[in-house]
């Protein structure tokens, strides 16, 4: 495999995060702190993860919450920079669709389509020739001069999914997108689209809870347990560990409970 | 009307999408200032009218002042600051009101300032027509020295490109930047030859004309609007080379610290 057909590349990456505490503190506590280093708590999201996605691969990510699966897709894209010695790169225009972020929720849905179609490197005369496309598949005829904040969140999710596959994105990254979506019309539409070939050139990462949509269309699951790869490897495989982490999570919990 | 202009020019212009990328930020961010009121783009012309009255009919007849056309002098001094001053206060903010392209989408993260930056300078040359509306019931004296104007643009324009990359990195960092540019802009208001003649400033206080890069150019956009004059080539060239220096200095920053404010949005 040469380097030419690896969309997203990862070596030993890892991510730190120093969070402050909003903590009432007394003044010389503070003063102290500064000194020490105590204000700051360290946070270890992601660790030592080493991975290969290919172009073209549909690739899928699980994990409890706060396993580190949205700090993954980030160190992916770049936004957030790997701690010393990792390195992330990343080969081709993405973009990244998550519910509720993506649009301007002041603008209306013509406007928003034409700005994020251009900030993702089409021309004006592009977006113009292929809006009609966008908006159809969208099913957003009616609502093409309406404000987003008026939109449901399907709606959202349906026209930035519309605009990422018809724009020239190479790389596709869905964050936990079809989670709250509860238009199933609209859900298997897009797995339709998952089939077609308009998507087989695209690269697509899809972190979800959703089992069944990872396990029909990837190839390749990554699970994720506190900030580490536990495995790789086919769906089926990744699932029987997945459940035995979701039974760890709920016996802690439960263990929790009966402490408190 | 400027939509129509807009896609008159850019449909003439060779495609390049940056450009557009820039022009169509640029329009919906001046669009949303006046996208839901009712007079729309009238409130571009008349809010910055309706100070200028103000200050006017305060500097004329509460506190008395001898200097000439003194309507005409506030109106062109309040050109310069009120976008400097609505640019720079934008800029601050610049990195979480686009958030939503930039932690989703690969781009040249500079495009988002250019484009903040442009849209101020549509109100600015709308204040410009209007600033030259009015100078028709004065007598102003209309010299070839007008063209130095657009040079004088270019430098408050790389000024606030400069202040608005280092302003909108900090804020991240640190929240309480907006509450101190409030007081720093509240301060360079007053210390600024906005109402007064710049020789006050260069007899009692010589300093205040060179730590503060806005001076210079209030200064010598006057020249070129109200007396026909070129510029004071001695403060063109310092407050180039101040713009410059900052500008270098705001790269600088920005290039250094954009990823660690990235993770914090």
């Amino acid at each position: 495999m040469t380097d030419n057909d690896i969309a997203i590349k990862l070596e030993n990456v890892s991510k730190t995060f120093h969070i402050r505490d909003k903590k009432k503190k007394s003044f010389p506590d503070v003063i102290k702190g500064i000194f020490t280093g105590n204000n700051k708590r360290k946070i270890e999201a992601v660790k030592n993860i080493t991975l290969n996605i290919k172009k073209g691969e549909f690739f899928g990510i699980v994990g409890a919450n706060g396993s580190g699966k949205s700090t993954l897709l980030h160190l992916m894209t770049g936004v957030y920079r790997p701690d010393k010695g990792g390195k992330a790169s990343i080969n081709g225009n993405y973009i990244r669709l998550s519910l509720g972020l993506g649009f301007n929720q002041e603008l209306t849905a013509r406007e928003n389509v034409f700005i994020n179609a251009s900030v993702m490197g089409l021309t004006f005369r592009e977006i113009e020739n292929k809006f009609h496309k966008i908006i159809r598949f969208a099913e957003l005829e009616k609502f093409i001069d309406t404000k987003i904040k008026y939109f449901s969140r399907g709606m959202r999710a349906r026209l930035a999914f519309a605009v990422a596959i018809h724009a020239n994105a190479d790389i596709i990254l869905l964050d936990e997108f079809f989670g709250g979506v509860g238009d199933e019309k609209f859900r298997t539409k897009s797995e339709k689209l998952f089939e077609k070939a308009i998507l087989r050139e695209r690269t697509i990462v899809l972190v979800s809870h959703n089992l069944s949509i990872i396990k029909e269309h990837a190839k390749r699951v990554l699970l994720m347990h506190n900030g580490e790869c536990m495995i790789t490897g086919t769906p089926d495989k990744v699932f029987l560990y997945y459940q035995k982490v979701l039974k760890v999570n709920k016996l802690r919990i439960n263990e929790d409970k009966t402490d408190a | 009307m400027l939509g129509n202009l807009g896609r008159y020019i850019t449909k003439r212009l060779p495609e390049n999408n940056q450009y557009e990328r820039i022009w169509i930020l640029a329009k919906t961010d001046f669009k949303l200032k006046y996208y839901d009121t009712f007079l729309g783009m009238i409130w571009a012309i008349a809010s910055p009218l309706f100070r200028i009255l103000i200050y006017y009919f305060v500097f004329t007849f509460i506190f008395t002042n001898k200097i000439p056309n003194y309507g005409l002098h506030i109106f062109s001094g309040l050109l310069v600051w009120m976008f400097f001053q609505e640019a720079t206060k934008k800029g601050l903010t610049i990195l979480k009101s686009k958030r939503y392209l930039i932690e989703n989408i690969k781009f040249n993260k500079l495009d988002l300032f250019v484009s903040s930056l442009l849209s101020s300078l549509m109100a600015l040359i709308v204040n410009l027509i209007v600033y030259f509306i009015v100078t028709m019931f004065f007598k102003i004296p209309i010299t070839w020295n007008l063209l130095f104007i657009p040079l004088i643009i270019l430098n408050i324009c790389i000024l606030v490109f400069a202040v608005n990359l280092i302003l909108s990195t900090i804020n991240i960092f640190f929240r309480d930047m907006s509450q101190i540019w409030d007081m720093i802009l509240l301060a360079m208001f007053w210390i600024n030859p906005i109402f007064y003649a710049k020789s006050v400033i260069f007899e009692y206080f010589p300093i205040l004309m060179y730590i503060n890069p806005l001076a210079g150019i209030i200064v010598n956009i006057r020249e070129g609007l109200m007396y026909g004059n070129p510029p004071d080539w001695n403060l063109l060239l310092y407050d180039y080379a101040y713009a410059l220096v900052l500008l270098s200095l705001g790269l600088l920053i920005f290039y250094r610290y954009f990823h660690k404010a990235a993770e914090k949005l």
